[in-house]
């Protein structure tokens, strides 16, 4: 499955221009989508799940027009919205089994056993016939990777799944998606980075609903390959002064003191040390190389 | 503190935008009661009455009241809850505030909020005395006390506990679903409480008006008897004076003191520590750990951490999905539903209210009758309608938004499913839901019926009514609730409109579109009846209701095309994509869109191309034009009707007659009539011929005036006869409003559809209000006795005086025709039956009926005084419960007349039955039609109530005497010796049936319905013998002083005296007897201490205020008991302009002393003294221990507080 998106653009009533020309390939395998609030992350989503409609551009799915033939792709997508609620009184199980017929799965005993199946694999097993409404936000969101996977998808949109997950419960999801990833075509929005580096074999990133970068990780990560320094600040005003006159990517806390990441081709100053590219290094640098343009 | 919480409270609430809605919501409400007449309950009420004077701003204010229990709840009621739904109980709790501040704060800024916002209904009114379009004859000046007065002593009270009612138990309880609720329960609680209470027709006033929370029974026992001059002088008095004495006071303060106390219960119970306020939030926290843990559990298990493969399964789509998918989603919603507490919330209260509503099915006008089928479904089925569109626009509303409002939206949207399905799973969610409740209804329906007594079950009766007239409407109710949804941006506003449409329904009708196919969802009116099922009325119900759901299902499809999915929120967005799902939708769009052009087209073809469609309005302008023009003619001299000969073919299935008529007419004047005047109301008149040369001079646009000029004017004492072809087509069907006359089974119609010779003034409007509208002078008073041109007509046919009447009669085959007059044959032919009636030469008034229906006939013989008499009932053969008890009231009333005025002038009395149309019983000549809804399914559940259909039979068998003997002359006071005799001669009928003792039942309700009436009088009232159109005067009061004057100068006298009357002027001719002459011949049996009784009853208006101070009873040594009674009498005479003037007292009042339980009393002593001051003391002795005494105990004489006659006995 190949996702063509082209020249697409988006601007809601208020004025917000979400998504400008914006353009990028998404073939099999996870795709990383990664960018700050407001990036146009979302809104990409949804356009790819059907659920808004664009002012310009198309998108193509092998052959589907995404933006019109909107039942056809929702045969085959799995979505998981950034936020979603349940009804109140209904058991997981009567629940995946309702959407399992909705998505077409009418034969009795795949349904059953498929249901089973994402209940034992999303852990929701035990409490599978309690109310989806007394489920932590947690549960809620193992649910919700459920019913995405409910009709092997072969397209499947995940907003920011990982959020509200325990560490346990993120990994074996991440486990799960990257077990189904490898014959689908996966987007998964984020801005927890490390997301985007355990699991994506590609990634994009995304500010101002434009794309900042399109790459395999490994690719990116070696473009700041010997860039980056690092260094212990000590008091607020060092900070000030460094920040002016340097490009800070970030500064972490260590122990209670500050260390700053700065861009840099050669080392910036006393102190600095070099230190191995992250992800993050790489999403930070494009932003501010996008803020600065 | 206190201030900071009060204020803190105040700008949250001013912030709020419910509390704008609130007040102007009242505004508008009660601005619409002042600035239109068709709004409102006292625009519709008495034409004199003040729309803004201070009973109808007290009126006003208690209804605001009423209705705002709700809005006092929601105001009140969330205060405290805000704290405990937003979490910030946690915050506020732990800072050192004080009960009184916390609670005394939210509790003033509440109130304060609240009195504001009701203050709308102040202001509304105002501003309603300015609208240039309201009817400035009912707009007095505005006096600010008359506002201020009642919104102070009813509105402000009520907020105030009512509000801390809320408040309390919204700061106890802490649940959101009992704040929500609370206001709707006290409301419905209360709804059913009045009803009950009103249902037993209970005279209690004293308990009923202080006991009454709210004030709707309150502000009735303190006005009841208001004429229109207090209403438009006097506020609700605290003091003791009026008619309920002090009943105001107490209840104000017994409600205010309620509140003080719910106040202090509040105070006591509420606990200030985070820790006791949310014990229950505890317990929600501890489950959802519980859970949790369950969960953690499973997670422990070691999972293998080589991925899994997911079995792998095949999608299918196509028809057979779709219903699949269709069933699952539709299952599921209803699950959903049927698991809400809300919904069975919603059917338990249906429940109570059919149940209650069910309970009374078998009360009807002031009496009890069977629950038949269609009481029973109009009853429970009424009472349901309210929460099963309630259901459709709530559920309508949850359905569109569910998924938005659960924020599952995301996930809905973008599963491979068709809008089309997603819409008709919640269409059919809703269609499920209304089909329960409208079992529960049938259920409830049937269970009351069993309760009542009546088990014949007529579940097919029903399933029509429920199912195929109801259910249509509520799921077009639904329809456009969801289509309105769907299309706005927000849910309260969705239920605005839709409550708004709904609301106004009433409203614009009554503006003039009254059009069944303007406003969403109206339907034609129609009336089931046990003799023609729904008739008539099938084919308008059925179109009508195949346009609305054809039209509802058009807005359905433009729902599906519009329905919303993903995150699309403009509307030029979602308008695109409408365009885009539209062509699969197109077909059915095209196809619905042809079922409403068509339905409504044929509709309209119907009401308003084959038949005349007239409003209202419309038919008051035709009444108010034909007054203008023609009532010039109303003096002119005109011939006299002698002879009716008439031949009538009636088809009941087509609703339509055809005939031809020939009449007689006399020329009775000294002077020759050039020229014959015809009124036609109903236009039936064709092809009228006289036997001489004539021809047509004048004939009024509507067909309804023609005059006719003879060649040779008709000379003095010579006759002419009049030949004419009469027809009335009902064509295709009408837009409700059917004539009630014409009927497949139960046809019955009168002299209005033959010509009436000269202008006919009973087409006058009397509403004072409508006259004003059509710029109509007053109405003229009656002619005053004596007059030399009245005198000489008869009351109740002016064009004649007694006729010779023959006719001939011919219906279906299966069916019997009825006309006045002697069968002379019956006979079959080419399938129809005819039958021959005569009259003979018996004195006939000329007031004819036809009748005819699928009857069965019950037939005895009564030995008359003068000969046999054929006593005939012809009855709908399900309706024979009370065959033999109209036959028994016939046989007592023909004893009792026989012997005691004149004998019976014809050998038959016929009773027949006619469709619930129409609800009365008339006297035609030896011929009495008898509504269906009346008599023949009357029931006397206990011995005491009223025997309705004793009482009608024997009122109506003497109007042979009252009414077809003696009739009076065109003038003043003449009414009442038709129906104030018949009145009295069915009250000693009822008294021969029943009993002295069951008489006391029978005066007190007259008593209390001439005292109504009296209140509600629009012009002025008459003394009893020169009434002029005052029903409540000739029926209620006329029966109360006959009665009376029997009981005091003995039966046997006023007999006399009737007969006597009686024998001189009946069959008057040429000159009628007038109340002068009767009131002498009573007034010649009264021995003179009673004389004044004559004066006060039929020539004053007099009221007695009689009432006992204190009754005291002492043992006496022989074991007997002194009984000391101290009682007050008061008479005042009340004048034309209703005020009233002290009399003084020489009058006989019966004093009395009694033993027994309360209502069941029977006297010790009692006897009749002489009472000349206003406070007398009577001492008497009797054999037991009393029980109660006083003044007047009977209630034979007309006092406003009947109730304070006697009082318990005290003993000392």
């Amino acid at each position: 499955m190949t996702l063509k998106i082209t020249g697409l653009s988006k601007t809601y009533p208020n004025g917000v221009q979400a998504l400008k020309n914006l353009s990028l390939t998404i073939g099999n395998n996870m795709f990383g989508l990664l960018g700050p609030n407001g990036a146009g992350k979302s809104s990409l989503m949804r356009t790819i799940a059907t659920l808004q409609e664009a002012d310009a551009g198309t998108i193509d799915l092998d052959g589907l027009n995404v933006l019109t033939q909107k039942d056809e792709v929702r045969k085959v997508l799995g979505y998981l919205p950034q936020e979603f609620g349940v009804y109140p009184k209904l058991s997981a199980l009567d629940m995946l089994n309702h959407l399992a017929v909705l998505k077409g799965i009418t034969a009795a005993g795949e349904r059953k056993s498929m249901v089973e199946a994402l209940l034992q694999q999303t852990n929701l097993w035990e409490v599978r016939k309690k109310a989806l409404s007394t489920f932590s936000g947690g549960m809620k969101q193992r649910f919700g990777i459920a019913q995405a996977l409910l009709a092997n998808p072969k397209l499947i949109i995940v907003d920011e799944p990982t959020a509200g997950l325990d560490p346990t419960e993120r990994r074996r999801f991440l486990n799960l998606l990257a077990s189904i990833g490898r014959d689908v075509t996966v987007i998964l929005s984020t801005h927890i980075v490390d997301d985007v580096r355990e699991l994506c074999a590609r990634m994009a990133i995304i500010a101002a609903g434009q794309v900042l970068l399109e790459g395999a990780p490994g690719e990116a990560l070696r473009v700041l390959d010997g860039q980056i320094w690092s260094r212990i600040v000590k008091t607020d005003d060092e900070m000030c002064s460094l920040e002016s006159s340097l490009r800070v990517l970030s500064s972490h806390l260590v122990e209670g003191q500050h260390e700053i990441r700065v861009f840099a081709p050669s080392a910036p100053g006393p102190g600095f040390l070099p230190v191995p590219s992250s992800l993050e290094d790489v999403y930070f640098q494009r932003l501010s190389q996008q803020q600065q343009a | 503190m206190f201030l900071e919480f009060f204020t803190f409270e105040m700008r949250f609430r001013l912030k709020s935008l419910s509390t704008y809605v609130y007040f102007l919501m009242w505004t508008l409400y009660s601005f619409l009661t002042v600035a239109s007449e068709s709004f409102g309950i006292i625009g519709f009420q008495n034409g004199k009455l003040l729309l803004n004077g201070p009973y109808a701003n007290t009126i006003n204010a208690s209804y605001a009241a009423t209705f705002g229990i709700i809005v006092i709840a929601a105001i009140f009621g969330t205060s405290v809850l805000r704290d405990f739904q937003r979490d910030t109980y946690q915050i506020l709790f732990t800072k050192p505030i004080s009960k009184f501040a916390y609670l005394g704060g939210r509790w003033a800024g509440s109130f304060v909020t609240c009195v504001g916002v009701f203050a709308g209904v102040m202001l509304g009114a105002w501003l309603g005395t300015f609208a240039p379009w309201a009817d400035h004859a009912r707009i007095g000046p505005n006096h600010l006390w008359w506002y201020l007065q009642p919104f102070l002593s009813i509105v402000v009270v009520q907020i105030f506990f009512l509000g801390t009612l809320f408040f309390a138990v919204g700061a106890l309880t802490r649940r959101i679903f009992i704040v929500y609720l609370q206001g709707a329960a006290v409301f419905m609680v209360y709804v059913i409480g009045i009803t009950v209470f009103i249902a037993t027709r209970s005279l209690e006033h004293f308990w009923s008006g202080v006991l009454d929370p709210v004030g709707l029974l309150l502000i009735n026992v303190l006005t009841r008897y208001w004429s229109v001059a207090e209403k438009n002088t006097l506020l609700l008095s605290f003091d003791f004076s009026g008619y309920s004495p002090g009943v105001f006071l107490y209840n104000r303060l017994l409600w205010s003191g309620v509140g003080l106390a719910l106040f202090g219960a509040l105070w006591a119970w509420f606990p200030m520590s985070v820790e006791s306020l949310t014990q229950r939030l505890q317990g929600k926290r501890a489950a959802r750990a519980q859970l949790q843990s369950a969960d953690q559990e499973g997670a422990r298990r070691p999972a293998s951490l080589a991925p899994v493969r997911l079995p792998a399964v095949h999608q299918v789509f196509g028809p057979r999905t779709s219903l699949v998918q269709y069933w699952s989603l539709t299952s599921l919603r209803i699950r959903l539903i049927f698991r809400e507490i809300p919904f069975w919330a919603i059917a338990a209260i249906l429940v109570a209210f059919s149940v209650n509503n069910g309970y009374f099915a078998g009360h009807f006008s002031g009496a009890d009758v069977w629950p038949v089928t269609y009481l029973m479904v109009q009853s429970v089925e009424g009472s349901a309608m309210l929460f099963l569109l309630i259901v459709a626009g709530l559920y309508a509303a949850e359905l569109i938004w569910r998924e938005r409002d659960n924020r599952f939206d995301g996930i809905h949207d973008a599963l491979p499913m068709g809008e089309s399905i997603d819409w008709l799973s919640k269409l059919t969610a809703i269609a499920a839901v209304e089909a329960v409740l409208l079992a529960l209804t049938m259920l409830v329906g049937m269970m009351m019926q069993t309760i009542l007594g009546y088990t014949h079950f007529e579940v097919l009766q029903y399933l029509q009514e429920l199912y195929l007239v109801t259910f249509p409407q509520v799921m077009g109710c639904a329809m456009f609730a969801m289509f309105v949804q769907t299309l706005v941006p927000n849910k309260f506003i969705g239920h605005g409109i839709v409550i708004g449409v709904w609301v106004l329904q009433p409203v614009v009708f009554n503006f003039g579109w009254e059009s069944s196919l303007i406003w969403p969802g109206a339907v034609p009116a129609y009336i089931y009846s046990d003799m023609n099922g729904y008739g008539h009325y099938v084919p308008a119900l059925l179109w009508s209701l195949t346009y609305w759901t054809a039209a509802f299902a058009l807005l359905g499809v433009v729902s599906i095309a519009f329905a919303r999915r993903g995150a699309e929120d403009s509307f030029r967005g979602r308008a695109r994509l409408a365009w885009r799902r539209f062509p699969p939708l197109a077909p059915a769009a095209g196809l619905l869109l042809l079922a409403t052009a068509g339905a409504g087209g044929w509709y309209y073809y119907n009401a308003h191309v084959r038949n005349d469609f007239l409003t209202s309005e419309d038919l008051r302008h035709i009444r108010a034009e034909y007054e203008r023009n023609f009532k010039k003619y109303e003096m002119l001299a005109q011939p006299k009707v002698t002879a009716v000969d008439a031949s009538i073919d009636i088809f009941p299935a087509t609703r339509s007659f055809r005939g031809t008529g020939t009449f007689t007419l006399q020329n009775k004047t000294a002077t020759p009539i050039p020229a014959i005047h015809l009124s036609d109301a109903f236009q039936t008149v064709t092809n009228l011929k006289f036997d001489r040369p004539s021809h047509l001079s004048m004939r009024s646009t509507r067909g309804d005036y023609l005059i006719y000029t003879l060649d040779t004017p008709l000379a003095p004492g010579k006759t002419v006869t009049m030949s004419f072809d009469l027809a009335h087509q009902s064509i295709g069907f009408k837009d409700g409003r059917e004539l009630a006359q014409f009927a497949k089974n139960g046809t019955f119609f009168d002299t209005d559809f033959f010509p009436n010779i000269g202008y006919q003034k009973t087409a006058e409007l009397d509403d004072p209000r409508r006259r004003r509208e059509e710029h109509l002078p007053e109405l003229l008073d009656m002619a005053p006795r004596g007059d030399p041109v009245h005198s000489h007509l008869n009351l109740f046919t002016p064009n004649s005086d007694w006729i010779s009447y023959h006719t001939i009669v011919s219906t279906d085959d299966d069916q019997i025709a009825i006309a006045p007059g002697y069968p002379q044959r019956d006979w079959h032919r080419d399938g129809r039956h005819y039958f021959e009636y005569d009259m003979g030469d018996v004195h006939t008034a000329d007031f004819f009926a036809y009748l005819s229906g699928r009857y069965k006939v019950r037939r005895e013989v009564y030995a008359g005084v003068a000969g046999p008499i054929n006593l005939e009932v012809y009855y709908d053969p399900a309706h024979e419960f009370n065959v033999d008890a109209m036959l028994k009231a016939s046989r007592a009333g023909l004893d009792y007349y026989e012997k005691n005025f004149s004998p019976f002038q014809f050998s038959q009395y016929r009773i027949m039955e006619f469709p619930r149309y129409r609800t009365f019983a008339q006297s035609f000549p030896n011929t009495v039609p008898y509504s269906e809804a009346i008599g023949f399914i009357a029931r006397q559940k206990d011995p005491n109530d009223l025997d309705i259909t004793a009482f009608v039979t024997a009122h109506e068998l003497a109007h042979q005497w009252w009414g077809h003997q003696l009739i009076g002359g065109d003038v003043q006071g003449s009414n009442m010796m038709s129906e104030t005799l018949a009145e009295y001669s069915a009250y000693m009928v009822m008294q021969n049936l029943h009993g002295k003792d069951y008489m006391h039942r029978i005066l007190h309700h007259f008593l209390d319905r001439y005292l109504r009436g009296r209140a509600g009088e629009t012009r002025r009232e008459r003394p009893l013998a020169l009434v002029e159109r005052e029903d409540y005067v000739w029926y209620d009061k006329g029966g109360q002083i006959m009665y009376t004057l029997a009981d005091y100068i003995g039966e046997d006298q006023v007999n006399l005296a009737l007969h006597d009357f009686l024998m001189q002027n009946r069959y008057a001719e040429n000159l009628y007897p007038d109340t002068r002459q009767l009131v002498e011949a009573l007034r010649t049996r009264t021995p003179p201490e009673y004389q004044y009784l004559i004066d006060d009853g039929f020539n004053r208006i007099v009221l007695y205020d009689n009432k006992t101070v204190s009754a005291t009873s002492h043992r006496r040594n022989d074991g007997r008991y002194d009984v000391s009674l101290d009682v007050q009498a008061r008479k005042v005479q009340v004048d034309d302009k209703g005020e009233e003037h002290p009399m003084p007292l020489a009058d006989y009042i019966d004093i009395g002393v009694f033993i027994g339980k309360k209502d069941e009393e029977k006297p010790l002593y009692l006897k009749r003294e002489k009472i000349t001051q206003e406070r007398q003391t009577f001492t008497v002795v009797v054999d037991q221990k009393p029980t109660r005494g006083g003044i007047d105990p009977y209630n034979k004489l007309i006092d406003r507080i009947s109730d304070d006659n006697t009082i318990d006995v005290t003993e000392k």
